[in-house]
C-alpha cells in the first residue's frame, strides 16, 4: 500500500518537475512546480511527518508560489524563445561524465551493504507538531532565533529592493507650504541619485527650477 | 512491500538533478528561481526521509529552517528580479551581464 502511494506520488513529482523544466511559459512552470510541492507534501505524510507536510503546503505551495505567480503576472513575462545550443563540442564529455556518475550511483545502491540496523518504519511521535515544537524551543532555540533575524533582514531587504526609488532622502524635511524637490529631479546629468531636497516656496519658482514652461499662458489679473 | 530509504533518496536525487538541469538550460530569471526552489525541496525530502527512518527529530527541524530560508530567499530574490526588470526591461539572464569580464 505504502509502496503504491510512493510510486504514485513519486511519479507525480517527477512528471511535474520535468514538465516544469520543459515548459517555455513561466506561468505553466509555476503551476507544475506547485504540483511537485503537493506531491512532496503527500510523500511527507507517508513518511509520518504531518507537520512538515502541512507547512510544505502552506508555505511553499501557498506563500512562496503565490509570490512567484504574482511577480510573473506583474512583469507580464513572455515565452522563452528557442536558442541554438552553445558549446556543442562538450556534449560527448558531458554524456561520459553523466554515465560515470550514474554507474557510481548504481554501484552504491546495489553493491554496498545496507546498514542492517536500519529501524523499521513504525509509529512514533517524531514528526508530530508537539515534538517539533519541543525540539524547536529547547535544543534548537539558537537556530530558531537566528532564523527570525534572517526573516527580518529579508523583509527589510525586499522592501529596499522593490520600492520605487524614493524621491527624497530619509533626512529630508518637508517645510509646510513649501514645494520640495530632490536635486536629481532638477538636474539628472549632474546629480545622479542625489536626493538632497531643494526647497521652493511658490509654483512659479518650482516651474523655473524644473525647466517647465506654462503651456496655457493665461495672464493673471 | 514497504518503501525503503533508498527509494526516497533516489527520488530526491532525480528531483535535484532536474532542478540543476533547469538552472542550466533556462534563460528566464524566474524559471531559474523556480528550479532552485525545486532543488531545495529535493534536499528537504532527503532530510525528512532520514529523519523518519532513523527516528531523529533533527532532520525535520532542519527542513523547517530550510523552508524559512527559502521564504526569505523568495522575498529578496523576487525583489531583485523586479529591480532588474525595472532597469533593463527584460528577464533574460543574458541581458544582465554587466558584471561579466
Amino acid at each position: 500500500m505504502l509502496a503504491l502511494l510512493f510510486i504514485l506520488f513519486a511519479g507525480l513529482a517527477i512528471g511535474c518537475a520535468v514538465s516544469m523544466v520543459v515548459q517555455r511559459n513561466p506561468l505553466y512552470s509555476a503551476i507544475s512546480l506547485i504540483g511537485v510541492f503537493i506531491a512532496l507534501a503527500c510523500l511527507y505524510v507517508t513518511l509520518a511527518a504531518p507537520f512538515i507536510a502541512a507547512v510544505q503546503v502552506i508555505v511553499y505551495a501557498g506563500a512562496i508560489m503565490v509570490l512567484v505567480v504574482f511577480v510573473i503576472m506583474l512583469l507580464n513575462v513572455e515565452d522563452e524563445e528557442r536558442r541554438p545550443l552553445r558549446l556543442r563540442s562538450l556534449i560527448p564529455i558531458a554524456v561520459m561524465l553523466a554515465a560515470a556518475l550514474f554507474a557510481e550511483a548504481v554501484f552504491i545502491i546495489f553493491f554496498v551493504q545496507a546498514n542492517p540496523k536500519t529501524p523499521a518504519h513504525t509509529v512514533s511521535d517524531i514528526g508530530m507538531t508537539s515534538s517539533i515544537g519541543g525540539g524547536l524551543f529547547t535544543t534548537y532555540l539558537l537556530p530558531f532565533e537566528i532564523t527570525s533575524i534572517l526573516l527580518l533582514m529579508a523583509i527589510v531587504g525586499a522592501i529596499t529592493l522593490a520600492r520605487t526609488g524614493g524621491l527624497l532622502s530619509p533626512r529630508a524635511v518637508v517645510v509646510p507650504g513649501a514645494q520640495v524637490f530632490a536635486r536629481e529631479m532638477l538636474d539628472r546629468e549632474k546629480y545622479i541619485d542625489d536626493l538632497t531636497p531643494v526647497t521652493t516656496h511658490s509654483t512659479e519658482e518650482a516651474e523655473k527650477l524644473l525647466g517647465l514652461e506654462h503651456k496655457d499662458q493665461s495672464p493673471k489679473t | 512491500m514497504v518503501p525503503q530509504l533508498s527509494w526516497y533518496l533516489a527520488l530526491s536525487a532525480v528531483l535535484f538533478t532536474i532542478g540543476v538541469v533547469g538552472v542550466m538550460i533556462k534563460r528566464n530569471v524566474i524559471s531559474m528561481f523556480m528550479c532552485i526552489e525545486l532543488m531545495l525541496n529535493a534536499v528537504n525530502l532527503t532530510f525528512v526521509a532520514f529523519s523518519s527512518f532513523f527516528r531523529d527529530l533533527s532532520g525535520q527541524l532542519f527542513v523547517f529552517i530550510v523552508m524559512t530560508v527559502a521564504a526569505a530567499e523568495a522575498a529578496v530574490g523576487l525583489g531583485i528580479i523586479i529591480a532588474v526588470f525595472r532597469n533593463r526591461e527584460s528577464l533574460d539572464v543574458d541581458d544582465a551581464s554587466s558584471l561579466k569580464l
